[in-house]
């Protein structure tokens, strides 16, 4: 089976669009509360995994810390909303604290090449969440609560991560497509060449940090109004860092589907699996980790993409995910 | 502060170094060799813990002997994850990402066993040496268990010192330090090297682990903190030297103990002087694991030995 060129490239476009309309009329059909939970999280989900994405799989930059803008997002937007501002206001906040956060949090760290990078991305991370465990203004470890007034409106929260999550799409297809995501593939090819052919790493480095950071931040803020409570062990937790990376690396890294489909896979397990045995998702996830670096480093996007190659043998697959996860190109 | 206060508080440090240096170790040997930021090392220092409290639970065994037999048992337990795992990464002479997610993905697997098999519940061994401590003059007063657990430590070093450099195993994991590909051409088997070094480096995490349980309270999520201190620790020393650990051990344990007791100048209506409040401590491995990486990414030795520069 192959699809002409000009076909797949009209496919590219439409089956988003389709699957967006089918997500926006989805409640007509009175799925039920529990569904379009699921969807909300899964979306909110969806967006932090593509914001990884950009500095984690287009960059080449594996960070741990992510977790801190979304706690940022979710703290900024609560304080903002209990001065009275708008909850869209309080978003907008949240995601400008959090690029604000990404400069302070990436000048000094993207000095540092490779794994060092990562392991003081863990640094940060943790020293973020003891210091908001302490912090009086937003209650310190006892949480923070969030009060709106008026009834509980599920489909609002619904259409704004549905928002986010389109959004966060798009910037990923504008940047994957624009010399911007030319200069981060560079980078992550080689920091060195792409420096030599007129590409300042460092500041592509902390822009794309900071785009990414907004974008998480924005998913946290999005996530605290629903929550409307929550708490640094919570938001600002390791684990919330491990699991907005896990995401992108299931799905397929370096690509902007890989994430989505992470993201999707991610809402549906951790719906099913957590709520039974909650222990059991974390180490799910670590399993999967290991068979994806040992077997397939392209993830569930490249698994699909080996079955489709075995008929169509165009298309060679992205080299992303090599180059992030072996250091070293396959070609 | 009386000078007897700091006294104390310097034993109390360095009391902490030798188990920092027993922790961190077996990192420093795993990446010197294999060039592995081992992250699973947390989930072996969680799994030594549990496997002395399991010894003293079950077999009323004093945690010091779970110790010392969790150092068998992890070293098994350490080639067989090489030889299943580790060994399929592609060698490298700088850490690459592949070994750092998959050491990762081990450590949550290992850490959710954890939960799954002990509960989420804190547990701790307490022996009669736990509650009972050794007096010098009137003020100060050290827990026998901490000098026991240093001692041991320290033996634990000392050992070491003697494989690196009287074995022949030691002779090869130092060649395959200082040169993989000359350690190959004069015969290292470096496969071999690795599984052992690989063992090694898990014997002495369950070994750390058991002491540490023995001082500390734990839970399956009980390497975290302990992770990133050995990180710092080994940066300090300078990723590949056992030597360098010991000095690593010493500066983090002595600025982690007196963290509390230094002043910060501050002016307010005159000058005040500002103290780290307790609660904050737990920051202090953290931010000097990032202050250490960006300006002694070559360890502390780097100090004396060159200029130093941003990296």
């Amino acid at each position: 089976m192959s699809v002409p060129a000009n076909v797949r490239r009209w496919l590219k476009l439409i089956l988003p669009l389709l699957l967006l309309l089918a997500l926006l009329f989805l409640p007509k059909t009175d799925p039920g509360d529990n569904v379009i939970r699921m969807l909300f999280l899964t979306a909110v989900w969806t967006t932090t995994s593509l914001a990884w994405n950009l500095l984690g799989g287009m960059a080449g930059q594996v960070s741990f810390g992510f977790a801190v803008f979304f706690g940022l997002g979710a703290y900024t937007t609560a304080l903002l909303m209990h001065a009275g501002h708008s909850p869209y206001f309080g978003f907008i906040g949240g995601a400008a604290i959090a690029a604000l956060a990404s400069f302070l949090i990436g000048l000094p760290t993207f000095r540092l090449r490779g794994p060092y990078f990562v392991i003081a991305t863990i640094g940060v991370t943790e020293a973020v969440r003891v210091i908001m465990n302490n912090l009086d203004i937003t209650g310190g470890s006892s949480g923070y609560r969030i009060q709106e007034d008026g009834p509980f409106r599920p489909l609002e929260h619904y259409y704004t991560a549905i928002a986010a999550v389109t959004l966060a799409v798009i910037v990923s297809t504008v940047i994957a497509s624009s010399k911007f995501g030319l200069a981060l593939r560079a980078i992550k090819q080689d920091e060195d060449a792409a420096a030599a052919v007129g590409v300042n790493p460092y500041v592509s480095k902390l822009w794309v940090h900071a785009i990414a950071a907004a974008l998480t931040g924005l998913a946290g803020g999005i996530y605290a109004r629903r929550a409307a409570f929550f708490y640094p062990g919570d938001v600002f937790a390791f684990q919330t860092g491990i699991l907005i990376l896990l995401m992108p690396v299931i799905g397929g890294i370096g690509t902007v589907w890989g994430p989505v489909l992470g993201g999707l896979v991610f809402g549906m397990v951790e719906e099913q699996i957590s709520v039974k045995f909650p222990n059991l998702h974390l180490m799910i996830y670590g399993s999967l980790l290991i068979l994806i670096i040992l077997l397939e480093p392209d993830g569930l996007l490249g698994l699909l993409r080996r079955l489709f190659r075995r008929r169509t043998r165009e298309n060679p697959g992205s080299t992303d995910a090599d180059k992030v996860l072996w250091g070293r190109s396959s070609a | 502060m009386t000078a007897i206060e700091y006294l104390d508080l310097l034993l109390k440090a360095l009391l902490l170094a030798g188990v920092y240096a027993a922790m961190a170790v077996g990192m420093t040997v795993v990446y010197g060799v294999m060039k592995i930021v081992n992250l699973a090392h947390a989930g072996f220092l969680m799994l030594g813990a549990y496997f002395a409290l399991e010894m003293f639970q079950r077999f009323h065994l004093d945690p010091i002997w779970g110790a010392i037999l969790a150092i068998p048992a992890f070293f098994l337990f350490g080639m067989i994850v090489h030889w299943t795992l580790v060994r399929w990464l592609p060698k490298s002479d700088t850490p690459t990402l592949a070994s750092l997610l998959l050491m990762f993905g081990f450590w949550l697997v290992l850490q959710n066993m954890g939960y799954l098999f002990w509960g989420n519940e804190d547990q701790s061994i307490l022996t009669p040496l736990t509650l009972s401590a050794v007096h010098i003059g009137e003020s100060i007063s050290i827990p026998k268990v901490n000098l026991v657990v240093f001692a041991a430590a320290a033996v634990c070093m000392v050992v070491l010192q003697v494989i690196f450099n009287k074995t022949w195993f030691g002779r090869s994991m130092r060649a395959e330090i200082q040169n993989p590909y000359a350690a190959k051409i004069v015969g290292v088997d470096d496969e071999r090297t690795s599984r052992l070094t690989f063992g090694l480096g898990t014997a002495f995490a369950g070994f750390a682990g058991a002491l540490l349980g023995m001082l500390y309270s734990f839970s399956p999520d009980f390497g975290r903190p302990f992770l990133l201190r050995s990180f710092v620790i080994i940066v300090l020393g300078g990723l590949e030297s056992v030597s360098g650990v010991a000095l690593g051990a010493i500066v983090l344990a002595v600025l982690e103990t007196f963290s509390t007791t230094i002043p910060f100048p501050w002016y307010h209506h005159g000058w005040n002087y500002y103290y780290l409040p307790p609660s904050y401590q737990p920051v202090i491995p953290f931010a000097l694991l990032v202050v250490v990486l960006l300006l002694l990414p070559k360890g502390l030795a780097s100090l004396f030995s060159r200029r130093w520069k941003v990296a």
